[in-house]
């Protein structure tokens, strides 16, 4: 059974701001004097985000819980990295784009109900 | 192409070892400002000349080597001609021939620089990041504005004429030049230079000239209006400098900086190979005609006898010329091989100088060397900085010569005598390793200006790089020598340390100065690098698949091969305390510092350290009258003013790469520009450019 739209909506924001991420990232990579142009930092904030976007469309169709909280685990740490990349390449939006990622992952973790324990008898 | 197969194994071993660090940088936050390069590749090592003095170790006999000082007073008769121009110039590779790069135009000053906006930039197209059939590029010229016209060297050997309000092309001119590392390892220009006839004849052309030299040692002569050659000159506009290569000619003369013009003299040096030879092409500075390329006279910085068994002591960089006293001054370079002296144990005295010549013969007024018995490829490397002092209230036509060990040494530049005592101190006198080595007892050390790097003592570790490095730093630390400035290299453990080495100090940007505050203002680089000689059964052996980028260099025909690399951990850490580069302010009248603060930011793989790490330097500043100072120079790539008062950033921007060169200052109808030329070069970063942005207020 699919989850209610409400339970969504965190993952739902990470994925746009993992998207906006990405957007930001790849106009710094290719385009003339932002200072960050063709290097190394910049794909690598471009690759990470699209892991974001990924690691967000995952867990709107995970149902295990311990596997929804390890997919967290490294969403935090992808959010937390590619923001703090993202300010090292004075890319400020980047950082912003995170911040809201992380927004959208506590909503995640708020509003999803966590899925019933099996019982074992 | 010889290098292409070390260059794609390099790209290859760079390309992988940087995707594996980017991605722990961004992980642990840590920074690794790549400094100043593996290995620089200044440019070479000079020669002495026809003239005497003697280099040994008492402090008596290394007071200044006058020679001529009738030359001075016959001069001094002549028509006053002032140091600093009475209108604003920008003519030469250093702005004026003072070398202050300073200009009276204050349009643009401390409160509305930080309205400066880009009113045009052009692309050259002479651009190469070596991935391909070129070697790559570095690129250091300053804007030269004369005749209404920007005029600019690329190098692909070059020459563009630009309109300095639009950048409009108005001619260019193609030398069809070898784009080959004939000597340097890299496709290298530091511009053009301009002359014009005192009395210009009316409709006769090359009345105005611009020259501009080519790595395989031609020197071309264009008339500034048209673009065409100047038939006159030379051999129909082209001089071949590579016929006076009569010495040890195992490269050719690269002409990458411009003549310096004095008059109707171009005095001109040039570059070679560096580490590469025990005997190569010793130094020889030329006077030629401006307009028809004739060798007026030939200066030699070493004897002849050394000149057989050793080499260079060249100027590879621009000169300084006093023109009311006729005095042209020589920043002359290290003899070779750069890393071992045995060859080459009895006096040199003009090697590693400054040593100022009389501009009409060439013979040397006096000289005053900065290193005894160099090996350590200190180089002088930037044209001395000419300017009138008042000192304890009496004034002194004074003389500051940055060098790459961080000092500022200060003389009368009539005489060479101290301004401030230049003091004769014992230095290290090594462990015994390495055979044949007569080392100094002495070295020149200025009690002021104070050095502008300490390296009284080790540099302490910084914590955070051996952190990181697990310890690698600490490591690294245990297996260098170090007994303090002019430790000589060592064939044992991973060498000796040297802060700095090759990798400057201060570079060919030099020392700028504001005549009316009599600030002088300088950039400097905190780099600690480490030499090692292996002797040849060891070197051959050595693990060399790095090639030149690891800092192996064989001076082929000496005992001792050697290498050199700056210390960093294995993410690229500088393994020393930040700042790693400083913008210093120095108020001449007492040689104290008014200011100091980190210059730019480090960059590494995209990622920009903090200001407060500050960035090692290539480059130098411009300073005006309306209080900025004006300097790219760091690894970040940014354009910056600051406040000559204060030190305060008030203003930058991006560029393509590192601007590699001093600014130009212009006026052109009415409005102030600023224009920096972004090249890069890969001592700093490897990152080229080839854009010229210039600035200027909203109309």
């Amino acid at each position: 059974m699919s989850q209610p739209h409400s339970s969504r909506s965190g993952a739902i924001v990470l994925f746009v701001a993992s998207l906006a991420g990405l957007a930001i990232a790849f106009y710094a990579y290719v385009t003339p004097l932002t200072g960050v142009t063709d290097t190394i930092g910049a794909l690598v904030v471009i690759l990470a985000s699209v892991a974001l976007a990924v690691m967000a469309l995952t867990l709107t169709a995970l149902k295990g819980r311990a596997a929804r909280n390890v997919l967290r685990v490294l969403i935090l740490l992808g959010l937390i990295g590619t923001g703090f990349a993202g300010l090292l390449l004075h890319q400020w939006w980047i950082g912003v784009a995170m911040l809201v990622g992380l927004i959208g992952l506590i909503l995640d973790m708020v509003l999803t109900p966590n899925a019933p324990r099996s019982v074992h008898s | 192409m010889p290098t292409s197969g070390l260059a794609v194994q390099h790209r290859f071993k760079s390309a992988t070892y940087r995707l594996g660090t980017a991605a722990a940088l961004a992980l642990f936050m840590t920074p690794a400002p790549l400094l100043a390069q593996d290995q620089p590749v200044t440019q070479n090592q000079p020669s002495a000349q026809n003239q005497p003095s003697t280099q040994n170790q008492q402090a008596k006999k290394y007071q200044p080597a006058t020679q001529d000082n009738a030359a001075v007073q016959d001069v001094a008769k002549a028509e006053p001609i002032p140091l600093v121009p009475e209108k604003p110039t920008w003519d030469s590779f250093h702005g004026q021939l003072n070398a202050q790069k300073y200009s009276p135009l204050d349009q643009i000053n401390a409160d509305n620089v930080d309205a400066l906006k880009k009113v045009w930039e052009i692309h050259t197209g002479d651009v190469s990041d070596g991935s391909g059939k070129l070697p790559p590029t570095v690129w250091s010229a300053t804007p030269v504005f004369a005749n209404d016209t920007l005029y600019i060297g690329t190098p692909f050997y070059r020459i563009l004429a630009l309109d300095p309000a639009t950048g409009k092309e108005k001619w260019s001119f193609d030398t069809h030049s070898t784009l080959k590392a004939l000597t340097q390892p890299a496709l290298k220009n530091r511009g053009v230079s301009y002359w014009e006839a005192e009395h210009p004849v009316a409709g006769e052309p090359c009345q105005k000239i611009v020259y501009l030299g080519t790595m395989d040692a031609q020197l071309f002569a264009v008339d500034a209006d048209t673009g065409e050659k100047c038939q006159g000159f030379a051999d129909n506009g082209v001089l071949n400098v590579n016929q006076w290569n009569d010495t040890h000619d195992k490269w050719p003369l690269s002409v990458l900086q411009p003549p310096t013009v004095v008059g109707d003299h171009l005095i001109l040096g040039w570059a070679g190979s560096d580490w590469t030879y025990e005997q190569a092409p010793p130094g020889t500075v030329f006077s030629i005609n401006a307009r028809t390329g004739k060798r007026e006279w030939t200066f030699q910085a070493l004897s002849d006898e050394m000149r057989k068994k050793s080499g260079t002591a060249n100027v590879w960089t621009h000169m300084s010329a006093d023109r009311e006293h006729g005095l042209v001054y020589l920043p002359v370079s290290s003899p070779s091989p750069n890393y071992w002296g045995g060859n080459r144990t009895e006096s040199a005295p003009l090697g590693t100088s400054t040593t100022a010549l009389d501009v009409d013969t060439g013979k040397v007024v006096w000289s005053r060397q900065w290193v005894h018995h160099d090996v350590w490829d200190y180089d002088t490397n930037a044209a001395p900085t000419l300017m009138d002092i008042t000192v304890d209230g009496k004034q002194i036509p004074a003389l500051v010569q940055s060098t790459k060990q961080g000092f500022l040494f200060v003389v009368n530049r009539l005489t060479g005598e101290d301004v401030w005592p230049i003091e004769e101190r014992p230095v290290p006198q090594g462990d015994g390793s390495v055979k044949g080595e007569e080392y100094a007892d002495t070295q020149p050390f200025p009690t002021k200006p104070a050095p502008l790097l300490d390296q009284s003592e080790k540099p302490d570790i910084w914590g955070l790089a051996d952190a990181v490095g697990l310890g690698e730093c600490s490591a690294l630390w245990d297996k260098l020598s170090y007994e303090g400035m002019y430790t000589p290299p060592t064939t044992k453990g991973e060498g000796a340390l040297a802060y700095p080495d090759s990798a400057g100090g201060i570079q060919w940007g030099g020392v700028a100065f504001d005549p009316e505050s009599q600030t002088a203002i300088v950039n400097t680089s905190h780099i600690v690098q480490y030499v090692k000689l292996y002797d040849r059964k060891a070197y051959e052996n050595a693990d060399r698949s790095t090639g030149n980028e690891s800092g192996f260099a064989p001076q082929k025909g000496a005992p001792y091969g050697m290498r050199l690399l700056v210390a960093r951990n294995w993410l690229g850490m500088p393994c020393w305390e930040p700042p790693f580069g400083e913008l210093v302010a120095i108020d001449m009248h007492t040689g104290d510092v008014k200011w100091r603060r980190p210059v730019g930011a480090s960059q590494q793989y995209g990622f920009f350290m903090p200001e407060s790490w500050g960035s090692p330097t290539i480059g130098g500043p411009a300073v005006t009258a309306g209080g900025v100072v004006f300097i790219g120079a760091s690894m970040d790539a940014k354009l910056r003013a600051y406040s000559l008062e204060t030190g305060e950033e008030l203003w930058s921007d991006q560029a393509q790469a590192p601007a590699v060169s001093n600014p130009a200052v212009y006026e052109y109808k009415g409005r102030e520009y600023v224009a920096f030329v972004a090249g890069g070069n890969s001592i700093l970063k490897e990152q080229v450019g080839d854009q010229v942005a210039v600035y200027a207020l909203p109309e």
